[in-house]
């Protein structure tokens, strides 16, 4: 059972990455793919009416992570405090930013939004990635099962470390290159003219630029915790996880080639899922790893609700997914489709 | 832990109430709104009639502003629990959890998937299903709300939970937590508020309009519209969701009932005081005016029922607050009785076709509207305060339910930049609502504001 929890956690963050990932990407990319004030829009046309159902996956995640693992989101949040609220900050200034920026067509008026925006998606694609780093490399948890973290002590990675050191960062640095990549890849999906066309050149660009990225941020990964590799190698689930990796990568290389943006940009998706999932299949059943003395980890078995609780949040969670897969193929169909220059197809702005 | 500036608890407090009340100004009005919304749509797939597509359009579009600051303003609401007040998430999330991504997946997932659609997919989605965008938004965000005074409701009256072996909550019975009888009232209570402050925007910006001659048709239609349903709304938050109020208050928390009266001693007959302020230093109440016997009354359905005093309960479960809740809950109900009279005059008017050539009364209509957001949020500080000290009451106290690790600068610090945050936000939300509302109902008057009114 608290398996399975782990396991619907997991898949609630990494949808909520993947579907925000492509805005935060998207945003990075604003002032290099879209130049003219009308290009800007259409950047912003394409991601606008959804970000907000985006967002609510976070929020979705973070009540089931209440529900189900009451004792890891206390002491997670806790000792995030300050970069936690950098987070919400950031996703509060991005909101803002796609929201009024449109109101007003004024060139001074959406260049500030845009600037915003640039720079809250920038930082939420670094912090997130910042976020994945910790998870991987631990924290320091103590006996009690509570810490309290600096934002940067010695910069190394054992012992009373701190929210950024050279494996963090180094992993911040892989996410926002993966997400500007998957950003281009749906903007080159979603918009024509220009802005497509600089699009899926960064994407090629930014791609190309992750595998040695890639090969760099798994074998620090190896240095900070050896033991990961071997434990996922026995792991049938992050063989899964690579076996998805390696047919995403192909997916989206024959997609980028024959400019088959669909199957590019689903290709995209499915290699980040895969990333994170084996990651997360890595990791398991330790959620919060002590840099301090390994057997103060939380493991997801400590953390856990009564058997009686995670049994009854069973019963509904399921139905709330269906309902929400309906929305998605609504959603879907509804906005499927490109970001006209000239015209505003989806009714945005 | 003498002064409040030295207690973790007082810190994170400020932090969650301060953030809480900024955020639920939005959600009454989207609440309250929605059914405005519906209900025009459903009028016009009836009728035909465009004046009512306008409204729909209108309105939807101030709807969806109030929407995404929901939003932003939302999702710290929900960090919060994990990181200002892991105490009590480590105790309770396994109960509280549940409410809490319920809201998520059922309520903000339907909620989220429409808004865009009723905003900007009008000529996409055809009348018909434009009409069911405006309906699943709307149901989205009234289930919201259910979730969430569903969680309130369990701290206010636990019911469903079972203390597990390890002295933590867990769920023993999903129905009886989510079929709370304290919900079921808070529920109705809240909803027919929150109604209250959507009739009031509505017929306020009805009252502009007329007052400045511009959008005649649909000045009229805001103008009926919302003080009709102003009027059954703020008679339904009085009678019988607000008495039902008190009465669970009453029996579930005498203690916080003999507060919110600033009553210090028991007795039969007990009195409802009109004027007077509490005196916690000297136990009485200073200059009180009291009707004799209405306490009683309401509280217990006789006017010989006794009504405890707060001299009969140890004092470490006495509302830390009692000034400020006593004042919040008188404040509320004077406010609460101000809103029938104000919509009882305006329905009769009404009903004499002089709604829109009342000038006195349009004032006073256009003037009104920020009051049900301070009575909603008076409302809330009775609930909040009333609780104190419990977190979860009777169970968990709120001095044990903070994040030991977090540091009250830290929490300063963010609550500071909440401050400056939310100030602009706020700017922003009235300077972009100022100008929608200026620009007003696309129904082919040419007049706007700034101009003069045609002759």
């Amino acid at each position: 059972m608290i398996a399975i929890w782990y396991v619907v956690v997991s898949f609630m963050l990494i949808t909520y990455v993947v579907l925000d990932g492509r805005n935060f990407g998207a945003g990075m990319l604003h002032w290099f793919v879209a130049r003219t004030p009308q290009e800007r829009r259409q950047v912003v046309a394409a991601i606008g009416p959804l970000w907000s159902w985006h967002e609510v996956w976070l929020v979705g995640f973070g009540g089931t992570l209440m529900a189900v693992f009451p004792r890891l989101l206390a002491s997670a949040f806790a000792g995030y405090y300050l970069a936690l609220f950098l987070v919400l900050w950031c996703l509060l200034l991005r909101g803002m930013a796609l929201e009024v920026g449109g109101h007003i067509n004024d060139k001074l008026w959406q260049g500030f939004w845009d600037f915003v925006f640039v720079v809250s998606s920038f930082l939420l694609a670094l912090l997130f990635g910042v976020a994945v780093g910790n998870l991987a490399r631990g924290v320091p948890v103590g006996a009690d099962g509570t810490f309290s973290m600096a934002f940067f002590t010695h910069f190394k990675v054992k012992g009373d470390v701190g929210l950024l050191d050279w494996y963090t960062m180094s992993v911040g640095f892989f996410s926002v290159v993966l997400l500007a990549a998957h950003g281009a890849n749906y903007l080159t999906l979603k918009t024509e003219g220009p802005v497509h066309d600089r699009s899926s050149a960064w994407a090629k660009r930014l791609w190309f630029a992750t595998v040695p990225l890639f090969v760099i941020v798994s074998f620090e990964t190896w240095k900070v915790r050896p033991e990961l590799v071997a434990h996922s190698l026995q792991n049938p689930a992050s063989w899964l996880g690579l076996i998805v990796i390696l047919a995403s990568a192909v997916a989206m290389v024959l997609g980028l080639k024959k400019w088959n943006e669909k199957r590019a940009f689903l290709g995209g998706n499915f290699l980040i899922v895969g990333l994170l999932a084996t990651g997360a299949a890595a990791i398991f059943p330790v959620m919060l790893f002590s840099t301090i003395a390994p057997e103060f980890s939380l493991t997801a078995y400590q953390v856990a609700s009564s058997p009686n609780s995670l049994f009854l949040a069973a019963f509904w969670w399921p139905m709330a997914l269906i309902m929400a897969a309906g929305y998605f193929i609504f959603i879907s169909r509804r906005y499927a489709g490109k970001v006209s220059v000239k015209r505003d197809t989806q009714g945005f702005y | 832990m003498d002064s409040p500036f030295s207690d973790p608890a007082f810190w994170s407090r400020l932090q969650f109430g301060f953030t809480l009340t900024y955020h639920y100004l939005f959600p009454q009005l989207t609440m309250g709104l929605a059914w405005f919304i519906v209900f025009w749509k459903w009028r016009a797939l009836q009728t035909g009639d465009e004046k009512y597509n306008q409204a729909v359009r209108f309105w939807a579009k101030i709807f969806g502003l109030n929407f995404s600051v929901g939003v932003v303003t939302g999702i710290p609401m929900e960090f919060q629990f994990g990181t200002n007040w892991a105490g009590f998430t480590r105790y309770s999330g396994a109960v509280i959890g549940q409410t809490l991504a319920m809201e998520g997946m059922f309520a903000f997932f339907l909620e989220s998937a429409f808004i865009g659609a009723l905003i900007w997919g009008e000529k996409r989605l055809g009348p018909r299903y434009h009409f069911l965008a405006a309906l699943g938004v709307a149901t989205g965000s009234w289930l919201s709300g259910y979730f969430i005074l569903v969680t309130n409701s369990f701290m206010q009256h636990p019911v469903g939970y079972r203390i597990e072996a390890d002295g933590l909550l867990g769920i023993s019975s999903l129905s009886a937590y989510l079929l709370n009888p304290w919900a079921m009232v808070q529920f109705v209570h809240n909803q027919t508020a929150a109604v209250v402050t959507g009739s009031f925007v509505v017929s306020a910006v009805g009252a502009f309009y007329t007052l400045r001659g511009v959008h005649a048709t649909q000045a009229l239609l805001y103008l009926r519209a919302g003080t009709l349903v102003a009027l059954i709304a703020s008679l339904l938050v009085a009678f019988p969701t607000g008495d039902q109020q008190a009465k669970a208050v009453g029996n579930d928390q005498p203690v916080t009932l003999a507060a919110m009266e600033g009553k210090f001693q028991g007795g039969s007959m007990a009195g409802v005081s009109m004027i007077g302020q509490p005196n916690v230093k000297e136990r009485r109440l200073d200059n009180p005016i009291e009707v004799p016997g209405a306490l009683s009354f309401l509280a217990y359905g006789t006017f010989e029922s006794y009504v405890h005093g707060l001299d009969e309960f140890p004092e470490d479960t006495w509302p830390d607050n009692i000034e400020l809740l006593y004042y919040s809950f008188h404040l509320m109900i004077t406010l609460g009785t101000l809103f029938i009279l104000i919509m009882g005059y305006a329905t009769f008017e009404n009903w004499r076709g002089k709604l829109s050539t009342n000038r006195a009364l349009l004032w006073v209509l256009m003037l009104a509207f920020p009051f049900p957001y301070i009575a909603n949020t008076l409302g809330w500080m009775t609930a909040e305060l009333g609780r104190q000290p419990w977190l979860i009451y009777g169970l968990f106290r709120t001095r044990d339910g903070y994040s030991k690790v977090v540091s009250n600068g830290d929490t300063v610090f963010t609550l500071i930049g909440f401050t400056g945050l939310y100030f602009v936000l706020g700017l922003l939300f009235l300077f972009l609502v100022g100008r929608e509302i200026a620009h007003g109902p696309d129904d082919g008057d040419e007049n706007k504001l700034g101009q003069e009114p045609a002759v």
